[in-house]
């Protein structure tokens, strides 16, 4: 005679779980000096604002989870954001089975577990995206917030940078500053 | 009344049309449609047809091979842009002249070696995409019409995606500068996308900077017609692929340009630009089409941005060399060629070119936005040196 039977299988797993995003990209800082005496004023104007020199000569901020990378010399400016949690994931699976057809227990349960093993998968990529969303977020609000910054410094070290340059073209007679145009004029008697 | 001798009869032709087999008379057909004189739709179904290939090809079958691949080649090298009345360097000099003018006969000879002729038999005996022997050629074994031909029959085939499939895993075509220059983004397929260009430095010597000439004006209406095709493109990751082969062979080919001192051959990448760039497009010409919102990450979705203006982005370097030109003395070695390189320029306003293309290039980038112009501007004898203090402008101090 035959006899069904029922197999609940379950399983949980924890991962953690990390994702990441980073842009790259370039300051477009005009040569008005030699670049070593431009990125000198560079790594100047960032230290004013937060940036830690690192061995490597490269200067790091960290805002909350975002990163920012300056590389003075070659003005390359790395932005990377990035997010992880531990996560937790449960899965529940039932079968039924007869005992005199179809896979016997051993084999069903193992199907089963096969079945679960995707189903937690599935459920890990969902929470990967969610935190890669999260990520992804973060790195271009911060952005918005940081382009302004970054004008502000390319602006101060262009200044600087021809208050420089005048000095060595001769005399500098007059220096003017509006800040509120942002504009800058020099008198120089050569 | 003089008599005139009769002119001398042509070598012996066979009345009526020569008699080949049918397996012949399909490969026959195949090389026409290959070298672009028989209908397209036609050629691509004889190619993934299969027949039984005969023990050897008839005396006929081979001499008919022969005179098409000669004919044909010439031809489309002729129409291609060989018949101009062009300006090329040749040993640092400017030369005008068409081709034949330019270029003695014994440098554009035509030899073509037996991968071509197997290549023929492979396509007309095997289905592509079911083949029993699989066909390649190794690149080292290859002469410069080989190539030239490998690009052309790349050319006519790539329109059915699955055989362009098959074909770009083929050493014959992907390590063949020519399809590189012909169909780049097609050459990287999403399956390899991590192919890189070949070699460009053997390009510009002998027979192929001879092939090069000709094919100025012909790379040129491909490469605007690509640029245009880009807007329609819908994939964000399709995008990337393409751009990023484009840009790759595009760099490799400006950068092996420069190492020959064949600056002249570049004129087709000036030209594509100046074309473009006269319609003063904004990115949306390249990327508009893109559906949906990309990929998760920003930094894909920039990536494949920045693939997209391929070409643009190499007026940074064509601009390089015209600030090199602008320093070439008249004593120097080079002086006739940095003042023709210096006309191509001026000729389709570089500069202001090379700033639109800088322009929509700094428009994608993040961290830069709209800036305005800050020129430091000096007087006669009191400088006066003045900043509009909201960052760089693209005119550089002298």
């Amino acid at each position: 005679m035959s006899r069904a039977y029922r197999i609940t299988v379950k399983e949980s797993e924890s991962r953690h779980l990390k994702a990441g995003d980073e842009i790259c990209t370039q300051l477009e800082l005009l040569e008005i000096l030699p670049p070593e005496d431009m990125a000198t004023l560079l790594r100047e104007e960032l230290k004013r604002r937060g940036f830690e020199e690192q061995e490597d000569g490269t200067l790091i901020r960290r805002d909350g989870e975002v990163i920012i990378t300056v590389d003075p010399c070659s003005g390359e400016v790395s932005v990377k954001a990035e997010t992880e949690a531990q996560v937790t994931q449960e899965a529940k699976r039932e079968a039924t089975g007869f005992n005199d057809v179809g896979p016997n227990e051993r084999s069903l349960r193992e199907r089963v577990k096969e079945q679960l093993k995707q189903d937690l998968e599935r459920k890990f990529e969902q929470e990967q995206s969610k935190l890669q969303s999260q990520a992804t977020e973060k790195l271009e609000k911060h952005l918005q917030d940081l382009t302004p910054q970054i004008h502000d410094i390319v602006n101060q070290v262009t200044r600087d940078a021809l208050k420089q340059k005048a000095q060595q073209l001769g005399t500098v007679k007059e220096i003017s500053e509006d800040a509120e145009s942002g504009s800058l004029t020099i008198k120089v008697e050569i | 009344m003089s008599q005139m001798a009769a002119p001398p009869f042509p070598p012996g032709e066979p009345h009526g049309p020569r008699q080949v087999s049918k397996f012949e008379f399909n490969l026959l057909r195949i090389t026409r449609f290959l070298t672009g004189h028989f209908p397209a739709d036609q050629g691509l179904s004889l190619v993934n047809a299969a027949l039984p290939q005969p023990p050897c090809a008839s005396a006929n079958a081979v001499e008919l091979v022969k005179d098409t691949l000669a004919k044909a080649l010439v031809l489309f090298l002729v129409r291609a842009g060989g018949w101009r009345n062009d300006k090329f360097l040749r040993h640092n000099m400017p030369t005008p002249g068409r081709v034949w003018h330019r270029i003695p006969l014994e440098e554009r000879i035509l030899k073509f070696s037996p991968p071509v002729m197997e290549f023929l038999i492979w396509l007309t005996a095997e289905k592509v995409l079911d083949t029993k022997k699989a066909w390649d050629a190794t690149p080292q074994t290859l002469t410069p019409a080989d190539e030239l031909f490998f690009a052309l029959a790349f050319d006519a085939l790539r329109h059915d995606t699955h055989v362009l499939t098959v074909l770009r895993k083929k050493a014959a075509f992907r390590h063949n500068p020519f399809c590189w220059l012909l169909a780049a983004g097609d050459l990287a397929g999403r399956e390899n996308a991590t192919v890189s260009p070949p070699d460009f430095t053997p390009l510009f010597q002998g027979e192929r900077a001879v092939f090069l000439e000709c094919l100025q004006r012909y790379l040129e209406q491909r490469w605007i017609a690509h640029e245009q095709a880009k807007g329609q493109i819908t994939d964000w990751s399709k995008m990337r692929c393409v751009g990023q082969a484009e840009y790759a062979a595009l760099r490799y080919y400006i950068e092996a340009a420069d190492t020959a001192k064949r600056h002249d051959l570049a004129r087709f990448i000036l030209r594509t630009n100046a074309a473009i760039l006269s319609l003063n497009p904004t990115s949306d010409f390249w990327t508009g089409g893109l559906q949906g919102s990309g990929p998760p990450r920003l930094a894909d979705r920039l990536e494949t941005q920045r693939a997209a203006l391929a070409v643009p982005r190499q007026m940074e370097l064509l601009r390089e060399w015209q600030a090199r030109a602008r320093s070439v003395a008249f004593f120097d070695d080079d002086y006739a060629a940095s003042q023709l390189w210096k006309s191509e320029w001026e000729a389709v306003q570089g500069d202001r070119l090379a700033e639109r293309a800088q322009a929509i290039i700094a428009r994608l980038e993040p961290l830069r936005g709209s800036v305005p112009d800050a020129k430091p501007t000096l007087a006669s004898n009191t400088a006066e040196t003045e900043s509009s203090g909201t960052g760089p402008s693209t005119d550089r101090p002298k």
